[in-house]
């Protein structure tokens, strides 16, 4: 299982990979302020103030996005990444896989 | 596959068909080679003499050309036997006429066999596609809910505004993956129905320039009954209108996805 970072320039590989991460962690927050917010469990200020430190963290990796270059590596890798977990997602539900790993 | 080691000779394996008398197909083959026609009982194999040696080159257009001239004669031989059993390009096979006609003798039930299945029939592939900000648009549309939501937040203040519009993607994106799963299901079914056999695709992560901007929802090969094939278009052409699908439909094909060649290759 390989992941390609662009190996003419692996600096950008580099800060791909963790503008990637940080996303992937930046949704997780997400999704968990959210269910908060929709539980009701959060007070309008609390809100606020998630919503502000989730946007401007939204807006600074845009920034090191265009700053750099790199939005279309940092796409690619999250496709790749996603497809690995897809694969992994597909391998467990499917039990022909199963029989094919075994048998190798 | 190799045979008679020593040999310097060796055929180009293009297909196996349908035909009982040796035939020439003219001088059609990779490189204008004479294709021809090497017959064991009912069946063929469509070859072109040449060396033992695979066709290798590190020009793309020549390597372009080869396998375009590889499939014209697959095509060809499609055209004038039926359905064929094809090979991909460069698989040769060392020895002579003989040495193929023995592959032929010794695997003959199983390749008469598969050109049984496969007759009448061919292969076609079937990619869909759907552009998410359509089927977002028509979602918004449908739902009052979402509505209100996107009119609050213009509204509310930019830490709050930021966390109901997260929401409201969220809910979006929720509701365009459930439409976009039922249609694809729908058209699975409808596929499945007409089609003798059916693979799923692994999706590609490239798709041709007119669907770039779209998302493929599922890739399919199907083998299809020859008079099948209009109904299976008019089908898909149903879901192409669709607003927000998009279906590109391919074929036919000589069954690559479809035959088995087992213990014969």
């Amino acid at each position: 299982m390989t992941i390609n970072l662009d190996e003419a320039n692996l600096k950008d590989g580099l800060l791909g990979l963790v503008v990637a991460l940080v996303e992937i962690v930046q949704e997780l927050l997400e999704r968990q302020a959210l269910r908060r917010m929709e539980s009701g469990s959060l007070s309008d200020a609390e809100v606020e103030r998630l919503g502000e430190a989730l946007s401007e963290l939204q807006e600074s990796l845009e920034k090191i996005k265009l700053d750099n270059g790199i939005e279309d590596s940092v796409t690619n890798l999250r496709d790749s990444l996603d497809q690995i977990a897809q694969d992994l997602v597909d391998k467990f539900l499917d039990p022909e896989e199963w029989a094919k790993e075994a048998g190798s | 596959m190799t045979e008679g080691s020593g040999d310097v000779e060796a055929r180009y394996l293009y297909a196996i068909a349908t035909a009982g008398e040796k035939q020439n197909l003219g001088n059609i083959g990779v490189e204008e080679n004479a294709v021809y026609t090497i017959p064991f009982k009912k069946i063929a194999a469509v070859v072109h003499s040449c060396e033992p040696r695979p066709y290798e080159t590190r020009d793309r257009a020549l390597a372009e050309g080869w396998i375009l001239e590889h499939s014209y004669v697959i095509d060809q031989a499609t055209k004038l036997f039926g359905t064929v059993i094809p090979f991909s390009f460069d698989v040769i096979v060392q020895g002579g006429d003989s040495a193929i006609k023995g592959w032929l003798c010794r695997n003959y039930d199983h390749l008469a066999g598969e050109l049984r299945r496969v007759e009448g029939r061919a292969e076609y592939s079937v990619e869909i596609y759907y552009d998410y900000d359509q089927l977002a648009e028509g979602a918004m549309r449908g739902n009052q809910e979402l509505r209100e939501l996107a009119s609050r937040i213009e509204q509310e203040p930019k830490g709050k505004a930021y966390m109901l519009k997260r929401n409201l993607d969220q809910k979006l994106k929720g509701l365009v993956a459930s439409e976009a799963r039922k249609k694809a299901d729908e058209a699975l079914s409808e596929i499945r129905s007409l089609a003798d056999e059916m693979k799923v695709e692994a999706k590609r992560s490239q798709p041709p320039e007119k669907y770039r901007e779209k998302r493929l929802l599922g890739s399919y090969s199907c083998l299809v009954r020859n008079e099948r094939a209009n109904r299976l278009g008019e089908v898909l052409e149903e879901i192409n209108a669709l607003t927000g699908f998009a279906v590109r439909f391919t074929g036919p094909w000589a069954p690559f996805s479809f035959v088995k060649l087992g213990d014969a290759a």
